[in-house]
């Protein structure tokens, strides 16, 4: 059956990217794009880098690191608004304001919005200390913590993943005295101990105090937010900063045939099923390391890409294969890296750059893939993709380009 | 439509390159070179696609 009604139930990149590809590949009835957010899509990303950061190229003081072009895919934009429901029935869409919305196809990229640590002791009402305990997931989250940050707060931040770090290394940039509570070294999770050791004494070198802690409380005492470290460790802070991960927006489908064990997983090819796909931060999907959820921008991108085309193609579209790209800066260090991690142990392979601290490495990973970083390292992405494929050798000059 | 790029905010990702490889490069320094700016019919969904991935928005198409 040709697809005369597309809704696509998320306005970020991998709603917007959605939108790009469908009408790429040659989709020209009716879209409508649902988006809980009131703006057109940003770059999140941006969020945590340039705009903390204050280089944001320009000095009217206004937040620009984060715009985008202007949408060109001629879909209905419905901008604040929030799905509700889903009946796969009938298929339809409902939306918060009571309206609904038919369709032929479906995606589904929701996203995922940023877990608090004040929720995490009980599932009841916000519990004390909501107050103080700032996330950072939308531009307005960015614009509330860089105001907060100017004051020059003592922060702290929980979380030791990418976010946390570049939320860190923000406010220490802005003056603030920061503290770090993480699980285990700061990054090891995401990229391995080598890397995260590289970033930790960065971090500590500019000042920044890590301090380790399993499950945290929060504890507003009036004055100042208290976290409490489960040995009982108390840390106080003017703002307390949390960045401990995501949880995909998939409240709105509950009583759905669409979820297995509470999660949306796609198929090789984005699908859920044959009328309906997902992408982007709400969705799992299948890798070369397992079925996985992986909230990143290129992730998002590439995963829209392959879903706007299984919509509307099907068993002719080609298959997802996931190559990941990661990036983070933070504490004077800019890391680019294209492969899976984390990484085990040391490089077996690092060319230092023409900077101090500067290098490209890689990594011979157990199950015959490659990783390869570049820190503090100007590198197009294709050629570092060959280093992570065909190691060193790929770089040299007059080497075969890859097939 | 002509690809525009905002010099300034260019990180250097060159995921653009992977996206319309035949439309720009990053040079040996890591600086984006456009190497046909004026993109139409197949190489427009190309640069259509570099601009999109970019997580700074450093390019744009504007009317040629």
């Amino acid at each position: 059956m040709t697809l005369q009604r597309i809704v696509v139930v998320g306005n970020g990149i991998a709603g917007l990217t959605a939108c790009d590809s469908l009408r790429s590949a040659g989709f020209d009835g009716e879209l409508t794009v649902v988006g809980a957010e009131r703006h057109h899509p940003y770059s999140r990303p941006a969020l945590s880098k340039a705009l903390l950061h204050g280089d944001d190229g320009n000095s009217d003081g206004a937040l620009r690191a984060h715009e985008l072009p202007p949408p060109t895919h001629e879909a209905t934009e419905l901008l604040g608004v929030s799905a509700t429901g889903l009946d796969v029935d009938a298929r339809l869409v409902s939306l918060d304001g009571g309206g609904e919305l038919p369709y032929d196809g479906l995606v589904i990229a929701s996203g995922s919005r940023a877990k608090r640590l004040a929720s995490w002791q009980s599932g009841g009402p916000q519990p004390e200390g909501t107050s103080r305990e700032l996330t950072l997931r939308t531009i307005e989250d960015a614009v509330a913590l860089k105001e907060r940050v100017s004051d020059r707060p003592s922060v702290i931040v929980v979380g030791g993943g990418p976010l946390g770090m570049e939320v860190a290394s923000g406010c220490l940039h802005m003056g603030c005295d920061v503290t770090l509570v993480s699980g285990a070294t700061p990054l090891s999770r995401q990229l391995g101990d080598h890397l995260a050791g590289i970033f930790t004494s960065a971090a500590i070198g500019r000042g920044l105090r890590v301090v380790g802690g399993g499950k945290a409380r929060l504890v507003d005492r009036g004055d100042s937010a208290t976290v409490v470290l489960a040995d009982g460790t108390e840390l106080e802070a003017d703002l307390v900063v949390t960045a401990i991960g995501d949880e995909p927006n998939i409240d709105w489908l509950a009583g759905s045939p669409l979820l297995t064990d509470g999660s949306l997983r796609v198929d090789s090819r984005g699908r859920l099923r044959p009328d309906i796909v997902a992408a982007g931060d709400v969705a799992f999907f299948p890798t070369l390391r397992g079925v996985q959820r992986v909230p990143l921008w290129t992730s998002a991108i590439d995963q829209a890409r392959v879903a706007a085309v299984g919509l509307l193609q099907g068993d002719a579209a080609p298959e997802f294969n996931f190559q990941p790209y990661f990036w983070t800066e933070g504490f004077g260090l800019s890391l680019k890296a294209v492969g899976f991690t984390p990484v085990a142990g040391a490089p077996d392979y690092c060319e230092p750059g023409g900077e101090s601290g500067s290098a490209l490495l890689r990594w011979d990973n157990p199950d015959g893939s490659g990783t390869a970083a570049a820190l503090n390292y100007r590198i197009p992405i294709p050629r570092l993709r060959r280093l992570a494929d065909a190691g060193p050798a790929a770089l040299r000059p007059n080497a075969p380009a890859r097939v | 439509m002509r690809i525009e790029l905002d010099r300034p905010r260019c990180e250097g990702h060159g995921l653009c390159e992977e996206a319309a490889p035949t439309l720009m490069h990053l040079d040996d320094d890591g600086e984006l070179v456009i190497d046909v700016p004026d993109a139409e019919g197949a190489d427009l969904d190309a640069a259509k696609a570099a601009v999109r991935v970019c997580p700074v928005a450093a390019l744009r198409l504007a009317a040629a």
